[in-house]
């Protein structure tokens, strides 16, 4: 037996020292990226992790999360089971679960064997799933899934042999709290004699041993690697929601954005190891779901790719060989990749893991703008414009007060007017956006609000050039712009677009700025719940139905306020699409889409227009200008202008006034 | 015994501000002194040491704003006086600076109006005959020779296509090494001869080509380039008025290059009237060589592609009359109406965005945001409803037209003419109007 202990004992050092070197090999590529603070506030990202690794909670946000989930807690549980084994097998007369007292003893040995068959059956289930219905978003079929399965089923049956055959033998102590090994014994094991028993349970043994050990080292080579970094990441998420980029320093000698790993943060290169291949990033995201070739679960795998094959040569101080943007081939990403996306932040929203997609993304979209100028041609008109005029379309700046030209709006002095309303380009200049703002105005004065605007002064917030990676022109920009509303003593801000929203919220706020920033919907719903918006019946709205802007709800969460709104201008809560707040789908026009052709696949506002017609509305309301030029497009596409209006919030509010 | 008078000095007086009219220019005169005697205060006017001001007049004539003038002390007032007494006339304050007199002698050096004559594959640019005409023009002023310049392999044939533009004499450089453009071999050859001939004065057509070496050439021979010039005339000194748009259009500046030659000056296709043509005239050409090797040059032509399309592909950018259609147009037959009228005009249609995602019109024809962006002189937006998308891409034309059934367009808010009507009946009346004026003719 000492014999058997000994190769036992060589084996496994052997293993864990395999192990331990290749997670090194692995982890200490994370070194390559770019230092970022995540260990502040220990005690919120240990809750955090609590939370949404060990509950699981984000996984069970889908039905079949149910059953990784179960896998999850299982696994934990057998952790302390083969703990347990393995040091049994170096030290067979000190370690033993059997030297425990009884009552524990009886009460692991049971909890083991029927967690055991639990995992078998989930695993069974998602062996079915995977081969019978697998989902159209995930590589069902993956080599790597299979193995993976079948290695824990392997432990799995092992286990139940192994145990099979001692209580078959006799020599179980806890067999009688051990009700599937024992029926398993009773099954398989009974009338066998004692030396085939004996020489059963040594292969039972190695052979859980074998695969134990195979299973542990192949977890750094797989997408299983996400056992060991699923919860770390967890623990290092982004304290704050991300909805915006960090930063960059402009000087002399710098370079700018994402060209190869080593410029990502580190834990960017630590989020595509934990990265679990789930697939629900790629389920929601607008662009896949139109064809395009961008494909978050991609994305990532191409960076863990390209880490794990340029890393090594990095680490080393040589070049990479495989380039990250650009390739055809895996670790690549395609330039029409990065230019797809639109920063709807659905990815982010349903990842079990807290992978930040978009900044990575924004990353390479920075390096491309900034260092190679390389970028759709439709962007020199639109950045020129922006640099030039201050708006993306290059008109003369004071034609920014046309749209108030008919009616009397305030320039904003600080001391008479309490709130900016900030307008925005496509407030100022669409002439379908200029409805909005007329109907803002219309509002802000019914409801007695003090406010006036910056009139020809005002600036382009910024928001789609910074989503497009032209990050110095939008440092320049906020500057600006934040000087100006200091100047100014601008203080409190309403804002009509929600990416001038976020933008003047949570962008500017990394420039110092303290703004008061209120989204129009909180504050129209906060002068009808106080009763200073009087409200007519609801007169022609017909059925409404609500569209969520990624950049006002995942962004910003504020969900409630536009329904209640609506509820009390059309006298019911509005209709729901299947895909709503937090799942809601994007209508195409973020990210600085806005100003590109959109050429491949489906057209992602005609997409979300075809979910909305499925609920048969009167009304299409959503509470951007985006939305709604993307939304009118959409239906005078589908030729159903004559049945349903596309309105923004504001308009239906305004129209509703006594 | 003979009292010789001793000589007086004719006092040059010195340079003083006249208040007010300094334009803050940004310190020429300061930059002119020779002798330092020239300092700015806060508000950018010049503060002059009179114990160094020498009355040397440089400031005074570099002033742009004409805000500097000699003065005279009473004494000296005297003295000019009695040397006026003397000489029996005015006394004028003639300044014969040396560095004056070398600098016009320098000028003077330079004497014909050449006309550099593009050529792509052997074939010419008409904006060079263009330019001829205008050419001839202003050496006819100046009362000196019109010349072409041709640069190429195996254009000679050019030369003499110049002569019956207009040209007197052309300068040639034929090498198989200028076969295909490159900046470096025709810059170098341009300079050689502009160093060895010295004309005082160079156009060139606004084209890619031109404006890629006009800028060139000037770099190297340190002289002044005025792009995309509307007019071109010679003023009373005999120097080129070179005029056009500044600030977006809103006021027309007229530059004038004082102390360099070659002046040159680009000038757009379509701009200048083509001048008329007579084969018959025959004259001398001068063919100049230079040394030119493969490598000295960075750029190597490798393979040129040539635009499978040909002649006949529609580029909305380069066209000066654009008939375009819009939603309203309702289908992709409709679009001929467009397409009749654009033939008479010498157009080409172009579409705005409906158009294009309706499958009526080519991508190519896109006009807009995410489009191709116009600046022609008449853009005829039929059926266009003129949302901010479409603007963007054609605000800049000199001349709008709208025709729309909408009288809310926001089309009608930028148009020049508008007119509220059915397109359907407007356009072929239109169109039927222009061929009844042309027989007419």
């Amino acid at each position: 037996m000492s014999n058997s202990i000994a190769i036992f004992a060589i084996v496994f050092g052997a293993s864990v020292l395999l192990f331990c070197w290749s997670c090194y090999k692995r982890f200490r590529l994370i070194t390559l990226g770019k230092p970022e603070n995540r260990f502040s506030h220990v005690g919120r990202r240990i809750w955090s992790m609590l939370f949404y690794a060990f509950a699981q909670r984000r996984v069970l946000s889908r039905p079949f999360g149910l059953n990784h989930s179960i896998l999850f807690w299982s696994f934990l549980c057998l952790l302390v089971a083969n703990t347990e084994f393995l040091l049994h097998g170096l030290f067979p007369q000190t370690i033993a679960l059997s030297l425990l007292p009884a009552p524990l003893y009886y009460a692991l040995a049971f909890i083991f064997d029927i967690v055991s068959i639990v995992v078998l059956i989930c695993v069974a289930n998602a062996f079915s799933r995977r081969i019978f219905f697998p989902p159209d978003y995930i590589e069902a079929r993956s080599r790597d899934a299979f193995v993976i399965l079948s290695l824990v089923a392997g432990l799995m049956i092992f286990f139940f042999g192994l145990h099979a055959s001692e209580i078959a033998r006799g020599v179980e102590g806890a067999a009688a709290y051990m009700p599937i090994s024992n029926l398993a014994a009773s099954i398989l094991f009974s009338g066998m004699s004692e030396h085939s028993l004996i020489t059963a349970a040594e292969i039972f043994w190695w052979g859980h041993a074998l695969i134990l050990l195979a299973f542990l080292n192949y977890l750094p080579y797989s997408k299983h690697m996400h056992i060991l970094t699923a919860i770390p990441n967890c623990f290092f998420q982004s304290l704050e929601k991300v909805t915006t980029q960090p930063r960059e320093e402009f000087k002399k000698g710098n370079a700018f954005g994402v060209e190869n790993i080593g410029q990502f943060r580190w834990n960017d290169l630590f989020d595509s190891y934990s990265c679990t291949e789930c697939g629900r990033c790629t389920d929601v995201c607008p662009a896949t779901n139109t064809h395009k070739p961008l494909n978050p679960r991609l994305i990532i795998h191409d960076i863990k790719e390209n880490v794990v094959h340029n890393g090594p040569l990095l680490i080393k101080g040589k070049k990479p060989v495989l380039p990250l943007i650009g390739g055809d081939h895996e670790g690549s990403i395609s330039e029409d990749a990065i230019w797809d996306c639109t920063t709807c932040r659905a990815c982010m929203e349903v990842c079990p893991v807290f992978i930040e997609h978009v900044p990575k993304l924004i990353g390479m979209r920075r390096y491309l703008v900034e260092m190679k100028a390389e970028f759709p041609e439709e962007l020199l008109n639109f950045f020129e414009n922006i640099e030039n005029r201050s708006n993306p379309w290059g008109i003369a700046p004071p034609d920014r007060v046309k749209w108030c030209s008919d009616i009397d709006v305030q320039p904003f002095e600080a001391g008479k007017t309490e709130y900016l309303y900030y307008v925005g380009c496509a407030g100022a200049f669409d002439s379908r956006s200029i409805q909005i703002s007329q109907a803002m105005a219309k509002i802000l004065n019914a409801g007695g609000v003090s406010w006036g605007i910056l009139g020809a002064d005002e600036p382009c917030c910024g928001d789609s050039v910074r989503r497009l990676g032209n990050e110095f022109l939008f440092d320049r920009i906020a500057k600006n712009n934040i000087q100006l509303f200091q100047e100014r003593g601008v203080q409190k801000i309403i804002v009509s677009c929600p990416h001038g929203y976020s933008t003047l919220k949570n962008d500017y706020r990394q420039y110092g700025a303290e703004l008061e920033v209120i989204h129009y919907t909180e504050l129209i719903n906060t002068l009808i719940t106080e009763g200073t918006l009087q409200l007519k019946d609801p007169d022609g709205l017909g059925k409404v139905v609500f569209h969520d802007s990624c950049y006002l709800g995942r962004y910003n969460e504020i969900y409630a306020a536009p329904r209640q709104v609506i509820a009390a201008v059309s006298g019911q809560r509005p209709a729901e699409m299947e895909r709503h707040q937090a799942n809601s789908f994007c209508c195409g026009a973020g990210g600085g889409r806005m100003w590109l052709e959109e050429s491949r696949g489906e057209r992602i506002n005609i997409a979300r227009v075809k979910e909305a017609l499925g609920e048969n509305p009167d009304t299409l309301c959503s509470c951007c200008p985006y939305c709604l030029i993307m939304f009118e497009d959409g239906l005078k596409d589908e030729g159903a202008m004559d049945r349903v209006k596309a309105l923004d919030l504001a308009e239906m509010v305004a129209g509703a006034l006594k | 015994m003979a009292d010789k008078k001793k000589k007086v000095k004719k006092p040059r007086g010195k340079a003083q501000l006249i208040t007010g009219k300094c334009i803050a220019c940004g310190a020429r005169c300061e930059a002119a002194c020779p002798v330092d005697a020239i300092a700015m205060n806060d508000k950018g006017e010049p503060i002059i040491d009179t114990t160094q001001c020498t009355g040397c007049r440089k400031c005074v004539k570099i002033c742009p704003a004409e805000a500097l003038e000699i003065y005279y002390t009473p004494e000296e007032l005297k003295i000019l006086a009695e040397l006026e007494k003397e000489k029996g006339g005015p006394a004028e304050v003639e300044e014969i600076d040396e560095e004056e007199a070398k600098q016009a002698a320098k000028l003077k050096e330079y004497k014909d109006v050449w006309v550099f004559v593009e050529q792509t594959e052997g074939e010419p640019a008409t904006v060079s005959w263009e330019l001829l005409g205008v050419g001839a023009r202003l050496a006819q002023a100046l009362g000196v020779k019109l010349c072409s310049v041709v640069v190429g392999s195996k254009v000679e044939a050019l030369c003499r296509e110049s002569f019956a533009y207009g040209a007197a004499l052309s300068y040639l450089v034929d090498d198989p090494i200028f076969l295909n453009y490159r900046t470096e071999a025709y810059r170098d050859a341009v300079c050689h001869l502009v160093k060895t001939y010295k004309p005082q004065v160079l156009l060139m057509g606004a084209t890619g080509l031109g404006r890629d070496l006009a800028g060139a050439v000037a770099t190297q021979l340190a002289t002044g380039l005025t792009a995309d010039c509307t007019g071109l005339d010679i003023d009373d000194h005999g120097f080129l008025l070179q005029t056009r748009p500044a600030f977006g259009g809103n006021i027309m500046a007229t530059i004038v290059t004082e102390r360099h030659r070659p002046q040159m000056a680009t000038v757009r296709p379509h701009v200048m009237p083509m001048p008329e043509k007579n084969a018959s005239r025959k004259r001398k050409i001068i063919r100049e060589s230079l040394k030119v090797g493969k490598a000295d040059l960075a750029v190597k032509v490798l393979e040129i592609i040539h635009d499978s399309k040909g002649k006949d592909a529609v580029d909305v950018t380069a066209a000066e009359i654009i008939v375009s259609g819009g939603a309203g147009m309702q289908s992709q037959e409709n679009f001929a109406i467009l397409q009749e009228l654009a033939d008479e005009l010498g157009g080409v249609v172009g579409a705005s965005r409906r158009a294009v995602d309706a499958c009526w019109m080519p991508p190519e024809c896109q006009i807009g945001q995410t489009g191709k962006t116009v600046g022609p002189k008449i853009y005829i937006a039929c059926g266009i409803s003129g949302a901010i998308q479409h603007l963007v891409g054609m605000q800049s034309s000199d001349i709008i037209i709208a025709i729309n059934n909408d009288k809310q367009a926001p089309i009608f808010e930028v148009a020049t003419y508008g007119i509220v009507g059915d397109v359907f009946k407007i356009i072929p009346a239109i169109t039927r109007r222009i061929r009844e004026l042309r027989t007419q003719k």
